[in-house]
């Protein structure tokens, strides 16, 4: 059964997600000194037909990702997806060297990643919180990396235990410097998107 | 290898006599495969999650290892009482995000669960590939019963499992 919203909602949902990631965009432009631009976000019910949409990666890919748990009035899930030769983007970016392979991923490029979240998540719940009066926190992310599918489905399917119904806005970002793309995920529990628009007074 | 029929998220796949069912990134859902040796038929399905929400149990069965076992016995035609001729396949139930702070580990309870339910029912596992912290994709093949699991990083598993499932193989 696939969540039904009507157009005003879900346009309210993916300018919440243009606003909250232009401001986590922003801050890893500011961290890295390359300019990052958004995509037009979506907002899509979530079930096995749409699952595979999401974020524009090979299934079987290595993709490298962060899952932060998000407390207070908009609680939800908040995951970072890179495809690896993105991740290796930002590394060498940021660390000026990326590993060669899966064995090599030690710790500093997990905290990398880790950071890369948690300065970018960080900047979306402020820009939320300051359209919404909403009080939010984050916890720390979790890192994995893995086949994206079997890396997204471990996302949602964590998400559906808690909750029947799932939404998804899916934000993705680039660069016209770099081959890259990273792709931002909320899923909110939904009991919450009813407080959210009625803040928003639709 | 034929074309490999894929068992989505929540989703039940079958073939009988010959033909390749599979499943693709499997994180802490599990690949839940039934074989039934007599009318050489297997179903498959891409179990999600230990429990059945209500909503959903009847529009997607495969979804939830509680409704996914019956439904698979239905699939094969085998009723309950004389299931224990059904051989499984587990492949799946990681834990791809380890030390998350709900700490729900539903792979772990997936595998649990499925277990139980397979041992009440008397059905064998005849292969699993289980737990641990990575993603999965298989196949397996009905013709000659092999079975193929691949994960990011590490040689593809593959086993006969011809003998275990009583299929025989056709002279090469």
């Amino acid at each position: 059964m696939a969540l039904t919203l009507n157009d005003l909602r879900t346009d309210a949902l993916r300018e919440i997600g243009n606003i909250g990631l232009g401001g986590a965009v922003t801050a890893l432009s500011d961290l890295t000194g390359v300019l990052f631009t958004l995509e037009a976000p979506q907002v899509l019910p979530i079930d096995a037909s749409t699952l595979p949409s999401l974020c524009c990666v090979a299934p079987e890919s290595l993709a490298v990702g962060t899952v932060s748990r998000v407390n207070g009035d908009w609680a939800g899930e908040a995951a970072f997806l890179f495809p690896w030769e993105s991740a290796c983007v930002l590394w060498q970016i940021l660390v000026q060297m990326s590993p060669s392979g899966l064995d090599a991923l030690n710790e500093l490029y997990q905290s990398v990643v880790n950071e890369v979240s948690n300065i970018m998540l960080g900047n979306y719940l402020r820009a939320i919180s300051q359209m919404t009066g909403f009080t939010l926190q984050m916890e720390p992310p979790v890192f994995a990396a893995d086949m994206a599918m079997a890396l997204l489905s471990s996302i949602v399917v964590e998400a559906l235990y808690e909750q029947r119904e799932l939404l998804a806005v899916e934000t993705a970002f680039k660069t016209a410097e770099h081959e890259f793309r990273g792709y931002f995920l909320y899923l909110p529990e939904t009991g919450n998107l009813e407080k959210l628009f009625s803040v928003l007074g639709i | 290898m034929a074309e490999v029929k894929l068992a989505g998220m929540g989703e039940i796949v079958f073939a009988r006599g010959a033909g390749v069912l599979g499943c693709i990134g499997l994180g802490s859902c599990v690949g839940t495969l039934l074989f039934n040796p007599r009318s050489h038929m297997a179903a498959l399905a891409h179990v999600m999650l230990p429990e059945a929400h209500e909503h959903d149990a009847f529009t997607m069965p495969g979804k939830y290892a509680t409704t996914a076992v019956p439904a698979l016995l239905r699939t094969l035609d085998t009723p309950p009482a004389s299931a224990s001729h059904l051989k499984a396949i587990l492949i799946g139930g990681g834990e791809l995000f380890q030390n998350r702070s709900q700490a729900l580990r539903i792979g772990e309870r997936n595998v649990s669960t499925l277990r139980r339910l397979l041992s009440e029912l008397r059905i064998s596992i005849v292969f699993e590939n289980t737990h641990g912290s990575t993603g999965r994709s298989f196949e397996f093949d009905l013709e000659t019963g092999l079975v193929r699991v691949r994960a990011v990083g590490a040689t593809p598993v593959e086993k006969d499992l011809s003998a275990a499932l009583g299929i025989l193989r056709k002279a090469a």
